[in-house]
């Protein structure tokens, strides 16, 4: 029996999430960031031919027997982990710009309420888009940085299986990127107000994550406070960057404590989205 | 409320606030109507009525201030009351990626509709709608007559018990204008309700049973066409009369206007009809002519909007002198 309740909603979640695949794969922004992410990967391929890698290769390789094996391999992780952070960026930035318009699309006047009159809730009318969203950068995300791993491994014959954590990584940074793209989405309807919004959190991100310094400068107790509210408030686009980096370099990061208080700031915000969708009219 | 009706409101009521001015708009005020199952209800109103306003907060895109609205006896509200609605909103966006089959699919699934049922449904529906060679094709070639046939297929796909359709022939040329029509009569022993929002009061008159006229946000008028458009009755057009005689015609019907010695006057029925000739042949006043009237779905409308009670205006349909 409960089969029979879940099943059909099932069904609708995914017939929400195939539009929102639909929708993006007929939008051109969506091919570009694809297009992007094959560019990259085929310029990584180049790069990775010319001679100069290529020597340097070769002369790790050579000189591997007076190099300690550890030492070999903090080169290899450090490497992996700027490639990573680079994706990071690159990948969490060009998903947030891709993915702005798909909400307020939604939202179009004559759209909104067919689909309003169906026999759904807002909330999973709201989820299906960002479930689909999600997927479709996750989709990309994998296949710019699985491709660019196997390149590596294949060029270098050194397989670091820790560069892959940049995946969940770059995933988890986006969703919760995106729960403030649909916020705005929700909100002011503005595709490019919520690129501003969400770029503007991932540069504020990295001047916040500066606390440990700048605490010590301020005088004021109140604006000492502040600072570190608005740190623990905001979503940790840096630090989980560089948690990111010290992991695949194999060395310990602080990771958990910017991932939840992230994983939070979604939470609310998508929940302040849902909530704010429900009571509006159409 | 009563699983009888297919609409039931109770003292529904809208008003917008602007987010910033704290201005208010009261678009429905105070609404009561009851539309029972299986019959072709028109909703009349001018622009700005609150028609539109009313229909979204049947569908719950639109959230009441204060009143109740119930569908088949279901809380307007729950997700639930809308599965047995079919909707076609004015002024609709259909998402132009998909294929007309494509888009019948998605909101057959939003519907609820398994994918065996909805694979064979939406070639049939394609077909009662006039576009089974446009099912593979992109939306975004469609003419608005054709999108608004999609739209109808649309509304049509899960077999619903209620038809809401917004404005359904807006913008659409005559033939469409045809199809659409020949669509909806092919429902007609169905037992499906039928509701119509439109400004085409012809349209309106010639196919629903009901109808009901909204004017500023308010419960105007509501009746059966047939009633409504009831008030026969007969013009009368007599020359050399007085202002004694129309003053004596005006005891019998309060409609009597006298320009120079030419009197006319609007009687509602035959009896009142008979007196004032009488009175006119003692007064030695000449007919001119007599005409029978009916009242038209344009009439009572105009009139009700106007401020006035419906009552039948003339329109000449046989002349007798």
């Amino acid at each position: 029996m409960s089969d029979l309740v879940t099943l059909p909603r099932f069904g609708v979640t995914a017939a929400l999430v195939a539009d929102t695949f639909q929708e993006a794969m007929a939008r051109w922004l969506f091919w570009a960031l694809f297009g992007l992410s094959t560019l990259l990967i085929l310029f990584f391929l180049f790069i990775l031919k010319i001679d100069v890698v290529d020597g340097a290769i070769s002369l790790l390789g050579l000189q591997s027997t007076s190099h300690s094996f550890s030492d070999l391999q903090r080169i290899v992780h450090l490497a992996y982990s700027r490639v990573a952070l680079f994706l990071y960026v690159w990948g969490t930035f060009l998903a947030v710009f891709a993915s702005a318009g798909l909400m307020p699309s939604v939202l179009e006047p004559g759209r909104v309420g067919l689909l309003l009159s169906k026999p759904i809730t807002r909330p999973v009318l709201l989820m299906g888009r960002f479930l689909g969203n999600l997927l479709i950068v996750s989709a990309n995300v994998c296949y710019l940085i699985l491709s660019i791993w196997i390149i590596i491994g294949i060029k270098t014959g050194m397989w670091d299986p820790a560069f892959l954590l940049s995946i969940p990584f770059t995933v988890f940074v986006f969703a919760v990127l995106l729960c403030v793209v649909v916020f705005i989405g929700v909100v002011f309807e503005s595709a490019p107000v919520a690129v501003m919004v969400a770029a503007a959190l991932m540069l504020v991100s990295g001047i916040l994550a500066q606390k440990g310094n700048v605490v010590k400068l301020l005088s004021s107790e109140w604006s000492r406070d502040l600072w570190t509210w608005l740190y623990w408030a905001s979503p940790k686009v840096w630090d989980l960057g560089r948690a990111m980096m010290n992991l695949i370099s194999d060395r310990s990061a602080e990771w958990w404590a910017p991932a939840w208080t992230s994983a939070a700031f979604g939470i609310v915000v998508l929940a302040a989205a849902i909530q704010i969708f429900r009571k509006r009219d159409y | 409320m009563d699983a009888h009706y297919a609409i039931e409101t109770e003292g529904l009521e809208k008003i917008y606030r602007s987010r910033f001015r704290g201005r208010q708009i009261r678009a429905v005020s105070d609404l009561t109507l009851r539309v029972p199952e299986g019959v072709k209800f028109g909703l009349l109103g001018a622009n700005g009525a609150g028609k539109t306003t009313f229909v979204k907060m049947l569908l719950s895109a639109v959230h009441p201030t204060a009143g109740r609205a119930a569908l088949f006896g279901r809380n307007a509200g729950e997700p639930e009351s809308r599965r047995p609605v079919g909707y076609l909103p004015e002024n609709h966006r259909f998402p132009t990626y998909f294929t007309g089959a494509g888009m019948l699919n998605f909101y057959g699934a939003l519907s609820g509709m398994a994918a065996v049922e909805r694979g064979k449904r939406i070639p049939e529906l394609l077909a009662v709608v006039g576009l089974s060679d446009w099912g593979d094709v992109r939306i975004k070639k469609y003419s608005k007559g054709m999108l608004q046939r999609l739209g109808l297929a649309q509304a049509l796909l899960h077999r619903p018990r209620l038809l809401v359709l917004d404005e359904p022939t807006d913008g659409v040329d005559p033939l469409g204008r045809r199809q659409i029509r020949d669509t909806l009569n092919s429902l007609l022993d169905t037992g499906v309700t039928i509701f119509i929002n439109s400004h085409l009061l012809s349209e309106v008159e010639v196919f629903c049973d009901r109808v009901a006229i909204i004017h500023k946000g308010r419960l105007a008028l509501e009746g059966r066409i047939r009633d409504l458009v009831a008030g026969r009755g007969y013009k009368l057009v007599a020359v050399q009369a007085t202002d004694e005689v129309r003053r004596a015609v005006s005891v019998v019907t309060a409609s009597a206007t006298l320009e120079s010695d030419r009197l006319e006057t609007q009687m509602s029925d035959r009896g009142e009809l008979n007196r004032v000739i009488d009175i006119l042949r003692q007064s030695g006043a000449l007919i001119e002519s007599v005409t029978a009237t009916v009242s038209t779905l344009e009439d009572v409308f105009i009139r009700t909007t106007q401020g006035e009670t419906a009552i039948a205006p003339p329109q000449a349909t046989e002349v007798m002198a």
